[in-house]
């Protein structure tokens, strides 16, 4: 826990460090996590548990692989995919099909680009959509209210380490809460928020995900909760998390595109101010 | 929001301003160093050996005779050293116990042209920095403002007021002499309930700025005022060297003391010493804690580095703990892998660098040092002390100022 301290000195510049090191930010994520995933075990019992072995073993057994290949240091990021991919599906689907998305997400997506934060998008939201369109039928469970409600303490704990964009989240919910709106007529924002609070945290607000300039992350959110009504085949009280699993894929894909416009923006702004 | 509340407890950004009584501390050397002045080659006026008068010329650029150093205290020229391609290392001046009359000189500073030829001659250039890049200004240079820095946010650092206090007039017949060396304004930036009254002069423009770091540093205060950029350079310098400019012009006198702080997360009792420039750390910091549980670093925490010598414009001495040589070697952070750690984009990284500058896209910029993109996001306007609070701030662990001044190296050389 050395790594979480306040602020480690350091031998040599820079002297102090503020922020968490890669290893600690995954462990803040893990933290996080955990109420959801106690939630879900709880709810789901043996099939659950199920999935959660074989989601270990495939994550550790492709977290090795590449640590010898490479001649690295092990590291345990592909656990927060694991655990993102047991709550959003809990012995819902086969546990081969299991595997060789978790497989297809943690390698494809993170471990080829040399690990976790050189990738582009998210590894558990890559396992997922592998899983919709080579498997179609196999459905994400949707959100009990209890995994809903335990993924409070995990949000609070992101925002205030700096690890979740509360803009991205602000505007990618207040973008689905407009589309349900112009849809139904009507929108119950608790009803969405329930749907919805799991991925939106985990999936859609990762910060190697999202776009990393602050107007940027209003722009993604907006973007984010735009598509996964666009995506939505039925019309409901909340988007299906499908829909928000293929929409963060492509915000994903479209945040440095963003950023990249943002920065264009700001430089031709600034210009235009000195005259 | 972002900063997260636990991670300040104990941050270095809470610890306070160093004040109270200030101490004189003779050192028994002092140094010129040439890690601040980087691309000067030295033309030599002294030789190993000679005695020297505290003001007395050591040096000159080569590529500008008319800025030269001198020696902050009056002793023996002890060594001279040299980096690769005759840059300068250092210049050692050993303190002599016999104290001589310095030098005292009329100065003239009827007309803008006879200061500048005044504070070339007499040892105060150096002190300016001209932006972009941040080296000493060519003697020809018209720069579009000059900002004079009396604010201090770095962690543990001098409480300016208390070195300006007694000092009043000096910095305000300095403030108002550097009116003459540019034809734009000059900008006091002063803390916010300074004390110091009204200092009038055409073209002297107050600005008061509270707030924690980074908004003391003086880039900060560039991008407030709408400075630099598509601009013209603009000089900066410190306030201490603005009272040794008033001195020069009141006595004739260079005035090598300096007031700073001894302070640090591992000094138990902070305080604040009158030393000179470039003096030696090892006779400053002696008491101050356990030289084997401490190390001694010129500079802030941030902002820093390893020294025996105070650096010509550093203000503070910090005192940070000896991490023990055993655990060097073995890496305590094992998922960071072997490779360089990942820039994890987190919103804490915006409160380093202010006036929304895309931080994270710059941050890339230096990482891949990438020169087009970085001029681009504005690190013209930067130098290293303004990314020293990223570099904390950024989950890589990365040292930013290193890679800024590559990529500004880069950009200079194709200017």
């Amino acid at each position: 826990m050395r790594s979480l301290a306040a602020s480690g000195y350091r031998q040599g510049p820079p002297f102090v460090r503020l922020a968490l090191t890669p290893g600690a930010v995954t462990l803040v994520q893990i933290a996080a996590l955990l109420p959801p995933v106690m939630a879900t075990l709880y709810q789901t019992g043996f099939a659950g548990a199920q999935a959660a072995a074989a989601l270990a073993a495939v994550t550790l057994v492709w977290e090795g692989a590449f640590a010898l290949i490479r001649h690295r240091a092990l590291t345990w990021n592909s656990a927060t995919t694991a655990l993102i991919l047991l709550v959003m599906l809990p012995g819902t689907v086969p546990v081969w099909q299991l595997a060789l998305a978790a497989s297809f997400g943690v390698v494809l997506a993170e471990l080829v680009f040399g690990g976790r934060g050189f990738g582009f998008a998210n590894a558990a939201v890559v396992s997922l959509a592998f899983l919709i369109f080579s498997f179609p039928g196999s459905g994400i469970a949707a959100n009990t209210p209890l995994v809903a409600a335990s993924t409070l303490p995990g949000a609070m704990a992101l925002i205030l380490t700096g690890l979740v964009s509360w803009r991205v989240l602000i505007s990618a919910f207040a973008a689905l809460a407009f589309s349900v709106t112009l849809s139904t007529g009507e929108a119950d924002l608790v009803v969405l928020l329930t749907a919805i609070a799991f991925a939106l945290l985990f999936l859609v607000a990762d910060p190697l995900a999202a776009a990393s300039t602050n107007l940027g992350r209003w722009v993604y959110g907006l973007l984010v909760g735009g598509l996964a009504i666009f995506f939505d085949t039925g019309a409901g009280s909340a988007p299906s998390l499908n829909a928000l699993v293929f929409a963060a894929l492509l915000g994903s894909i479209f945040a440095p595109l963003i950023d990249h416009l943002v920065v264009m923006a700001m430089v031709a702004w600034r210009r235009r101010k000195r005259g | 929001m972002g900063l997260a509340f636990w991670h300040r407890i104990g941050s270095p950004l809470d610890a306070p301003l160093v004040a109270g009584p200030v101490k004189r501390c003779d050192v028994k050397a002092a140094a010129i160093t040439g890690v601040d002045f980087p691309k000067v080659r030295p033309v030599l006026a002294v030789a190993k050996g000679d005695a020297v008068h505290a003001g007395d010329v050591l040096f000159r650029d080569r590529a500008h005779p008319e800025i030269c150093w001198v020696a902050p205290l009056s002793g023996i020229v002890d060594s001279i050293d040299f980096a690769p391609r005759r840059m300068l290392s250092s210049v050692v001046i050993a303190a002599d116990q016999g104290e001589r009359e310095p030098p005292r000189r009329k100065v003239d500073v009827s007309t803008a042209a006879a200061l500048r030829a005044t504070l070339l001659e007499r040892g105060l250039w150096p002190a300016f920095q001209s932006r972009p890049f941040g080296h000493v200004p060519d003697p020809g240079e018209s720069p579009d403002a000059i900002l004079i820095v009396a604010t201090e946010t770095e962690p543990w650092a001098p409480d300016p007021m208390i070195a300006l206090q007694d000092r009043k007039d000096l910095f305000a017949k300095g403030a108002q002499a550097l009116t003459l060396l540019t034809g734009g304004p000059v900008h006091l930036c002063l803390p916010s309930g300074h004390g110091l009254g009204t200092i009038a002069g055409a073209r002297l423009r107050t600005t008061e700025v509270a707030g924690r770091h980074p908004e003391g540093l003086a880039g900060t205060h560039l991008r407030r005022l709408g400075l630099g950029a598509t601009g013209g350079p603009v000089w900066t310098i410190g306030y201490q060297d603005v009272v040794a400019v008033g001195h020069l012009l009141e006595t004739g006198e260079f005035l090598p003391e300096r007031i700073i702080s001894i302070g640090g997360p591992n000094c138990s009792k902070p305080r604040l010493v009158q030393t000179v420039i470039g003096g030696r750390i090892a006779d400053l910091a002696a008491g101050a804690a356990e030289p084997e549980a401490a190390r001694a670093i010129s500079g802030s925490v941030f902002s820093g580095r390893e020294s025996a010598w105070l650096g010509y414009r550093h203000r503070q001495i910090s005192l940070i703990a000896r991490v023990a040589t055993a655990s060097q070697g073995r890496r305590r952070d094992r998922t960071g892998g072997d490779g360089p750690s990942a820039l994890v984009p987190t919103s804490r990284l915006e409160a380093g660098l202010p006036f929304g500058l895309p931080v994270v896209p710059l941050l890339r910029a230096l990482a891949v040092g990438d020169a087009e993109a970085a001029e681009r996001l504005g690190c013209r306007d930067l130098i290293e002390e303004d990314v020293a609070l990223l570099s904390a701030l950024c989950t890589s662990g990365a040292d930013y100022g290193p890679l800024l001044r590559r990529v500004l190296d880069e950009l200079e050389d194709s200017a």
